[in-house]
């Protein structure tokens, strides 16, 4: 093995600082530098649309990944505010916006990306918002606090946190969402219908099934923003938030010729190497072909961040890691804390436990997809444990007696017991 | 110590937790290897019961955003907790499990 002795991260996100620390963990004591175009040091981006949105401003939870201070203590060069320009694999070095060189001798891309601008409207207007950055969720949440309405664009994850959020602090939300339900590519219709009801309880308009075909926003502070939607309907509001997705920030990437997929990730293989023998992705802006799985996909999740770059770090420095851990998410919003395993796949039925009514309070649900016996995706509102106890189940893919998962009598915990016990010691 | 009886051994099934008040605090009881360990119950990232949690290992996992905890000690062993958790001196004695809470 060549001998890595300069290792540039370029990001300053989650997989960043988890790759950073996961380096110094393993021994790397070579020249460690991270370039993050924000002004903040490494912090979680899920609190964005919910703790960090609803707090005061001289309250708000600390989201740092580390004290600031660990990065200076652990020989951590962590350059903020600042952009590399450009990236030359031939000769393993970058540009910095000030003109300055970085040689490397590994690079991890870990830029994650940004938030999708409407279209039509590039630029920045007072009445409109997105969220991807502490300084977006800052700027947010001044303006939500005297806000009357709020119009969401996308009944996604981000759109329906925000909502959430907002909602509670007794703004009055609607959300528009153009599929024909919420959360269309991640959940069942039937998990669909029951958030849908459960949005609704909280006050929340919904709009489905409409394009957005025009946005109009007022002058200069006065006056109020303006949706139409495909039916004709006119929504108005003084606030408006798009949350219509994440564009995966592969610029670099692209002007250093490496490869991007079709998804718009940068292609890394399971190692998370690119194209480039010595460049490197992880997190949102990487794409990855994943066990199982037909297509590569980027997969915009915290525990992904979290687990591409561990695997980047090793591979960087020639060691072999432990492989992926198996799919999960989360999501907080009107009381639910709804957590998923698994990644949804064609051809699977769902089994409903503990079918919950969507007004309870707090509601209690889990939901398994089932194919050939075998379950590979679940669903849990306000069940983790559960969902938890069930997963070595969906990890090694065995087969499942769904009677026995409806049976409110047996514990998951049990079930997964004696599920396992019934196989082969194999792991 | 002051040793205060919060339950009995056989009402706790191994990989099992119950939550208990004591002394004014909110607390967590688990069964690990037919060990017993007390813990606050309130996770130190946001809001949730330990004791509707999961436990290996000789720790607890969160049931919100699986941040797990050290049993013995209260560490907090991976993200997105960074703080510890609070863990009390616990003895069976007699079929009864006892904690001891500072004063």
């Amino acid at each position: 093995m060549t001998s890595v002795s300069s290792i540039l991260i370029i990001g300053a996100g989650q997989a960043a600082a988890v790759a950073a620390t996961t380096l110094r963990k393993l021994g790397f004591s070579g020249t460690l530098t991270i370039v993050g175009n924000e002004p903040h040091a490494p912090y979680e981006r899920p609190p964005l649309s919910k703790d960090a949105l609803a707090c005061g401003d001289d309250q708000e939870p600390p989201i740092h990944l580390r004290e600031p201070a660990y990065f200076s203590e652990n020989g951590i060069d962590l350059r903020l505010g600042c952009e590399v320009t450009a990236l030359d694999p031939e000769r393993r070095r970058a540009t910095l916006a000030d003109g300055s060189m970085l040689e490397y001798d590994r690079c991890l891309i870990a830029t994650g990306g940004q938030a999708r601008p409407l279209p039509g409207l590039e630029g920045t207007f007072p009445s409109l918002h997105y969220l991807r950055t502490l300084d977006d969720a800052r700027a947010l949440r001044s303006s939500l606090r005297s806000t009357p309405r709020l119009i969401v664009l996308g009944g996604g994850f981000l759109g329906l946190e925000i909502a959430s959020t907002a909602s509670r602090q007794g703004v009055q939300v609607t959300v528009a969402e153009a599929a024909p339900r919420l959360l269309a590519r991640a959940v069942p219709e039937e998990f669909s219908d029951w958030l849908q009801d459960r949005v609704a309880q909280a006050g929340v308009t919904l709009h489905l099934g409409q394009a957005v075909t025009r946005v109009d926003l007022p002058a200069a502070g006065q006056g109020c923003a303006t949706v139409a939607l495909s039916d004709g309907q006119v929504l108005k509001a003084e606030l408006l938030v798009a949350a219509i997705g994440m564009e995966p920030a592969t610029r670099l990437a692209r002007d250093a010729g490496l490869r991007l997929d079709a998804n718009g990730g940068i292609a890394v293989d399971e190692a998370c190497r690119s194209s480039d023998p010595h460049i490197y992705a992880a997190g949102d802006c990487a794409s990855q072909r994943r066990a199982g799985q037909a297509d590569a996909m980027r997969l915009e999740s915290w525990q992904n961040a979290n687990e591409q770059a561990r695997i980047a770090a090793g591979a960087m420095l020639g060691q072999a890691s432990e492989p992926p851990a198996y799919p999960w998410f989360w999501t907080d919003q009107f009381d639910c804390n709804i957590q998923m395993l698994g990644l949804p796949a064609p051809g699977l039925t769902y089994h409903v436990r503990a079918n919950a009514t969507s007004s309870d309070a707090p509601p209690r649900l889990l939901m398994l997809g089932v194919r050939d016996g075998r379950a590979c995706h679940a669903i849990a509102v306000n069940a983790g444990g559960d969902l938890r106890a069930l997963r070595p189940v969906l990890e090694r893919n065995l087969p499942i007696d769904v009677n026995r998962f409806l049976d409110d009598n047996i514990s998951l915990r049990e079930l997964a017991k004696s599920t396992l016990a019934a196989m082969p010691a194999q792991r | 110590m002051n040793w205060i009886k919060i339950a009995s051994t056989d009402q706790l099934d191994d990989d099992e937790s119950m939550a208990f008040e004591a002394g004014g605090r909110q607390l967590a009881l688990h069964r690990s290897e037919n060990e017993f360990f007390v813990s606050d119950n309130v996770c130190t990232h946001q809001y949730a019961l330990l004791s509707d949690g999961f436990i290996e290992d000789g720790c607890v996992e969160c049931p919100l955003h699986q941040a797990k905890f050290d049993l013995r000690t209260g560490k907090a062993m991976c993200a997105p907790a960074t703080v510890d958790v609070q863990v009390y001196p616990v003895k069976t004695e007699n079929g009864s499990v006892y904690v001891s809470l500072p004063e």
